[in-house]
């Protein structure tokens, strides 16, 4: 993906096309710079302290979510029950709070502590995660259609744990050594919320493991060309397999952060999340053929509608025209990205 | 290399368009990976060592985004005081009476509103208690988005020194929020019950459409109905569905049970978005005679009885209930205290043929 140039035969032609490309790259970037300067200019309670943290504290949700989504993107794929996942992760661990898990053929209930009560919500979505891989891998479904099932049964599910209830006061009891859930939502390291620190954690991961990694630049091939990639040696399969369950583990750690935000479990939760992931993933510059993009653009595209989404409350725009707003920046979002791919196009021909 | 004359003009076009002003920038280049200077000026040179840096944009954006952070002035209060109001979605104009009575109320009394909606979504009500806060708000006034699941959002503004009025669903927790005012779901169903054993006869088979499960006002009202129409022994529930509060969801459930039981007489509703959905059914399959009761007191049931299709409904007065719920913000605020209790309810008026002519948005004229 990555082509060195030979420093000869430069001509201003392709150098300056070539400009235009590198800023084109970049129009996530620059949108989030231009819109915070727009929302600064025209109210004063946007640039605040208080403002901006609460800002980013609303953008990590979605972005934990939309890091997972690029994986499978980036191999041409789509994930759509990412919201009932995170809605399902939320039910799980209020269950586990609340209820402890029954076993009841050694007639206990076990209680388990926080820490493990997120590794056990997590392994929970690398499960659907490799459910999701499975169905698209093995049983060649089409990503669109076996993740929308899985959207149906993972909503039914999470709805089904306590009968379309809530489980209410996540605070666990000091006897069974359960408390301490609401700090992953509502803590702070440094005056900065951890919900923050878990987004920095996992995008860094994210753009480690995607950028610097063999796994990622496989991925990549899977995405650019499924059967070239095939034919050099790459096993699709695993890949594709992998994506999905790192893609389900996003969904999960965002619905421990809701459940620990909220200090309840709500059935509903993470309804309609996915097409904030799938928006924040295709506004960053990742192509849903599959191929191209980057997890830093997929963060800033988090950004950009995190920032869209706040200054227009603090505007106080009418509700219903926030939503046009924000449709006509993601169809905006999706026409550059054609033209990105033509303008690439022009600069490989140009090269050739 | 290849040079066709499309790509020229593509080409010509682009240099005019991108870089007319440019000139500076001849002789550097840079390619998708790598970034491979020719330097020939010092402006060029400096260009390239951003262009480089932009590069590692990772860094960079988080870079901007912890010292926005850092350096952000933190806000201060407005001279005038602000009313921050949260709400369902407008869409049902029950909501949006809400909002907008409240909003009136509080710039006649001389503070800013500003009316944010939730669309039954805990997590954004959190968010929106989040911005709030931020705001440093005089007082919030909530239409909440579960009962269990709002407590945590209430709690965050008693600590931040913010009071919350709770108006038309309450929380499961006392002690949080300043007041609660809600209408007397309850008597208000008893009410609607009995008017709809009048038009029943006492007798025959009926549908009962429920609320969201969420909302405490659904299990209140479906409460209210069954402790009246159980004691009459004649009248027979064949089906009861939660609706969700949604008209389109009412319109698709009652279409279905009335395949399975084509005789119902009569069908009574949580509320008056679903008794229309309803309705419409019922009207679609030629069953327009069956008897429809809702509660809410919306105009367009409103508008209903008056032509004498669905039957009757239960009047929430949800202006007087906004309007109080401001006011007593603008006494807490002034003097630290309210001096009511916690929990507040006011009583519903029936609304049927009878007295439709009085009626105006969610009022009765008298």
């Amino acid at each position: 993906m990555t082509t060195a140039l030979s420093s000869s035969a430069e001509s201003t032609g392709v150098s300056r096309l070539s400009i235009g490309v590198f800023l084109f790259r970049l129009r996530a970037f620059i949108a989030l710079l231009i819109l915070i300067g727009i929302f600064t200019l025209l109210t004063p309670s946007f640039f605040t302290r208080e403002n901006l943290i609460i800002l980013v504290g609303q953008t990590a949700i979605n972005a934990i979510m939309a890091v997972g989504m690029t994986f499978v993107i980036l191999t041409g794929g789509i994930d759509l029950s990412v919201g009932s996942t995170v809605g399902l992760a939320a039910m799980v661990s209020g269950l586990l709070i609340d209820r402890g898990l029954e076993l009841p053929m050694f007639g206990v209930v076990v209680y388990f502590n926080v820490p493990a009560i997120i590794f056990l919500v997590l392994c929970l979505g690398i499960l659907v995660g490799a459910f999701n891989g499975l169905l698209v891998t093995r049983f060649n479904v089409a990503p669109f259609i076996a993740t929308l099932g899985t959207l149906y049964v993972a909503r039914g599910l999470a709805q089904l744990s306590n009968e379309g209830a809530t489980f209410p006061n996540l605070v666990g009891n000091p006897e069974l050594g359960n408390t301490g859930f609401p700090i992953l939502g509502a803590g702070t390291i440094l005056g900065i919320p951890i919900v923050i620190w878990i987004m920095v954690l996992f995008t860094a991961l994210g753009w480690f493991v995607a950028g610097k990694t063999p796994f990622g630049r496989q991925v990549y091939a899977v995405g650019g060309n499924e059967r070239a990639a095939e034919l050099s040696g790459i096993n699709v399969q695993r890949i594709k397999m992998a994506v999905y369950m790192i893609c389900g583990m996003c969904a999960a750690m965002t619905g421990l952060v809701t459940a620990s935000q909220l200090v309840a479990a709500h059935p509903a939760t993470g309804e309609s999340y996915e097409l904030n992931a799938i928006a924040a993933v295709v506004l960053g510059g990742t192509s849903l053929a599959g191929g191209r993009g980057t997890v830093w653009g997929t963060l800033i595209g988090a950004l950009v509608i995190g920032v869209l989404t706040n200054g227009l409350v603090l505007l106080g725009v009418q509700e219903f025209w926030k939503k046009v707003i924000t449709g006509l920046v993601i169809i905006l979002a999706v026409v550059l990205d054609q033209l990105q791919a033509r303008l690439q196009q022009r600069l490989a021909l140009k090269r050739g | 290399m290849c040079r066709s004359p499309q790509l020229n003009s593509t080409f010509t076009r682009c240099r005019l368009a991108v870089f007319c002003s440019v000139k500076t920038l001849t002789e550097v280049d840079i390619s998708f990976g790598s970034i491979l200077p020719i330097v020939k000026f010092p402006m060029s040179k400096l260009i390239f060592r951003t262009i480089k840096s932009l590069n590692h944009c990772f860094l960079v954006s988080c870079f901007v985004v912890v010292s926005a952070m850092l350096i952000a002035p933190t806000a201060f209060a407005q001279e005038k005081k602000l009313i921050a109001i949260i709400v369902p979605s407008p869409e049902n104009p029950f909501f949006k009476t809400e909002a907008d009575a409240a909003e009136a109320k509080a710039k006649a009394l001389g503070y800013d509103a500003l009316v944010l909606v939730h669309n039954d979504d805990a997590v954004k009500q959190d968010q929106l208690f989040d911005t709030a806060i931020a705001r440093k708000a005089g007082a919030i006034i909530c239409d909440n988005a579960g009962a269990d699941a709002s407590i945590a959002a209430v709690k965050k503004a008693k600590s931040a020194g913010i009071p919350t009025f709770l108006v038309d669903r309450e929380i499961n927790a006392t002690g949080v929020a300043v007041a609660q005012l809600v209408s007397n779901n309850y008597q208000g169903a008893t009410l609607g019950a009995q008017e709809f054993v009048k038009l029943m006869g006492e007798k025959g088979s009926y549908v009962e459409l429920i609320g969201k499960e969420t909302d405490t006002n659904a299990g209140v009202r479906s409460r209210g109905y069954n402790d009246v129409l159980s004691q009459y022994p004649d009248l027979k529930k064949v089906a009861a569905q939660s609706a969700n509060w949604s008209q389109t969801e009412a319109f698709q459930k009652v279409q279905t049970i009335i395949q399975q039981f084509p005789d119902v007489k009569g069908l009574i509703s949580g509320n008056d978005t679903m008794a229309l959905g309803a309705y419409a059914a019922l009207k679609a399959a030629g069953k327009g005679n069956v008897i429809v009761v809702g509660f809410d007191g919306s105009p367009d049931v409103a508008q209903s009885i008056k032509d004498g299709e669905i039957k009757a409904t239960v009047l929430q007065p949800i202006v007087k209930l906004s309007e109080m719920a401001v006011e007593q913000a603008d006494q807490y605020i002034k003097d630290g205290k309210t001096d009511k209790p916690e929990k507040q309810s006011i009583d519903c008026i029936l609304i049927n043929s009878d007295n439709v002519g009085k009626y105006t948005m969610f009022g009765l004229k008298d």
